[in-house]
């Protein structure tokens, strides 16, 4: 099943649960039946849903680590680069050498944690696809209760198990509702 | 007496037996050495007494911290913090030696008015009397806000009324702007004015700095050691350890913050009557252990904390903790030493002699409180969250 009856591409099968708890438990269910592609949405943080997602470690902090080493080394060859070559030039006594980086230590401080936060904050919106303008779920009338009370489940039809029988049934046993195709734009 | 899991003295007897003894003799030796050489040894009981201080005063830091916040992971260790700030008393007796060698210590005891002028300008605040009560007035003050949250704590094991929580809330939030005080003209008194001639404003924070580090690695070893010994087993989990970790990493930067604050702007300004007290220090074979401890404080533990994996490692953790425990006792003798031997490192067995004696009684009357309740705060109405924290 690739395509609506009216001609749309099928983005994910979608359920609706009645609480938290029910969405944590559905998630568990999901992961354990080897579903990739698929997320789930509430109006509020879950602890412990990444683990039920079986996510793993997010590597957002691998950029993070890059971020921060091109900081330190921006303010390295900004501060060096000019104090002790280019232009030296002796401010209160202080050496032109190594031994004035105290001086120094501030700026590189300040960049690596720009750099950083610059990456942890560009890196993440790459990461979640960001920015975009529509999301296919906002297709579904139903979804809009999503930050109010609405906790919803949806496995994306590009996973490899994706069956339409098949994730039907999962997701009625999990107890979701309102059990619907949601189609892309 | 209440339910919970109970410290088996018995257990212990040969270990609390054996630091009885060491600590006895050792101290009896401090007694001889106090004697044949007052002037050396007064100098390495103050680097003792002030590295058990710093570990014992960031433990009653971190139980006011936790009533303040009303934080729930920290429930299940809060018994050894409240275990480990009631040695403060201990250490008010420890501090007598102080006061007996004071002549020794501080030379603006013994400086006759008119001698050096820029100590007569602040003689308003450093002369005898005002000390020996500022002394008592911190003293008082951590006996007995400790002792009344650890007899408040016990008695709500007994009967789990929540009122108690409440009460050592408002303990706390007292205590906290009165420790600050305390530990901040604590440091000015006994550590900074060694030299009467050099000051900084961020000497407190700095000691503080250290001081919440520190204790913090030691609450994660004297965990890890209990559970070693086979309690609390499931009550303290992983992720204790990786919030503990945290707030390790946490603290190694903000001890990197202040150190480099407090040096850069001496540094910087470069006025003789300031950079005096790190002259001492960067030079000669001082400069050797000055820069141990900038890498081994800062550089190493943090680029080890950041990993999580070593957060989540009880062992691993412990072992980073034993290293942060003695960079902070390194930072202490860089505070205390240098302001006897200006010329360069001198290592005297007193050093070791005054840490053993104070750490051996520390350790012994340790044992005997751990034992007198349960060892987690088995009726606080935030167990359940601490028991169930996921980080």
């Amino acid at each position: 099943m690739t395509t609506t009856p009216y001609g749309h591409k099928v983005y994910a099968m979608a359920a609706e649960y009645p609480s938290a708890a029910a969405l944590y438990e559905a998630a568990k269910r999901v992961r354990d039946a080897g579903f990739r592609r698929w997320d789930v949405f509430s109006p509020f943080p879950i602890h412990g849903m990444d683990e039920a997602m079986g996510l793993g470690k997010s590597w957002l902090s691998g950029w993070v680590l890059f971020g921060g080493i091109s900081g330190f080394l921006t303010a390295v060859i900004v501060e060096f680069g000019p104090s002790s070559f280019l232009y030296p030039l002796v401010v209160h006594g202080k050496p032109t050498n190594f031994f004035t980086v105290p001086a120094f230590f501030p700026i590189m401080f300040e960049l690596t944690i720009l750099f950083s936060s610059f990456a942890a904050f560009f890196a993440w919106q790459g990461m979640n696809r960001l920015p975009r303008w529509n999301h296919p779920m906002f297709n579904w009338d139903r979804f809009s209760r999503v930050t109010n009370d609405g906790f919803f489940l949806a496995i994306e039809a590009h996973d490899p198990r994706f069956t339409e029988n098949g994730v039907y049934e999962l997701l009625e046993q999990t107890g979701g509702r309102h059990i619907t195709v949601v189609h892309e734009d | 007496m209440p339910e919970g899991e109970y410290f088996d003295s018995r257990r212990f007897t040969g270990l609390s037996t054996l630091l009885g003894v060491i600590a006895v003799v050792s101290l009896v030796l401090c007694l001889v050495g106090a004697l044949v050489n007052p002037h050396q040894f007064s100098y390495s009981w103050l680097f003792a007494f002030v590295f058990f201080f710093t570990l014992c005063a960031g433990c009653f830091f971190w139980t006011i911290v936790h009533h303040a916040t009303d934080a729930d992971w920290s429930v299940v260790v809060r018994r050894q913090l409240e275990n480990i700030a009631v040695l403060l008393g201990v250490l008010a007796i420890l501090f007598i030696p102080i006061l007996l060698l004071r002549d020794h210590l501080y030379s603006w005891m013994v400086i006759p008015p008119g001698r050096a002028p820029n100590l007569d300008l602040k003689r308003a605040y450093l002369n005898l009397h005002w000390f020996l009560i500022r002394a008592i007035i911190f003293f008082a003050f951590w006996i007995i806000a400790s002792l009344l949250l650890r007899r408040y704590s016990s008695r709500q094991d007994k009967d789990g009324n929540p009122l108690f929580t409440i009460w050592m809330r408002r303990v706390s939030f007292i205590s906290l702007p009165l420790f600050a005080m305390c530990l901040t003209f604590g440091a000015f008194d006994w550590m900074m004015s060694l030299n009467f001639r050099w000051f900084s404003t961020m000497f407190g924070v700095y000691i503080f700095a250290g001081t919440a580090g520190s204790s913090m690695a030691l609450l994660v070893l004297v965990i890890a050691a209990l559970q070693q010994a086979g309690y609390l087993k499931g009550i303290v989990t992983l992720e204790h350890y990786h919030i503990m970790g945290k707030w390790m990493l946490a603290f190694c930067i903000f001890w990197a913050y202040i150190g480099f604050g407090q040096y850069m702007l001496i540094w910087y300004a470069n006025i003789p009557e300031e950079t005096q007290f790190f002259l001492t220090r960067n030079t000669q074979s001082w400069w050797v252990l000055s820069m141990l401890l900038v890498i081994g404080r800062f550089f190493v533990p943090f680029a080890i904390l950041l990993m999580r994996s070593i957060k989540k490692n009880p062992h691993q953790l412990s072992i980073l903790a034993a290293w942060m425990i003695f960079m902070q006792m390194l930072d202490m003798y860089l505070i205390v030493l240098p302001a006897l031997h200006g010329t360069g490192v001198h290592v005297s067995i007193w050093d070791l002699i005054c840490l053993i004696a104070i750490g051996t009684t520390l350790g012994f009357v340790y044992l005997r409180v751990v034992a007198k309740t349960s060892l987690f705060p088995v009726r606080d109405p935030r167990l359940i969250e601490s028991l169930t924290t996921v980080n």
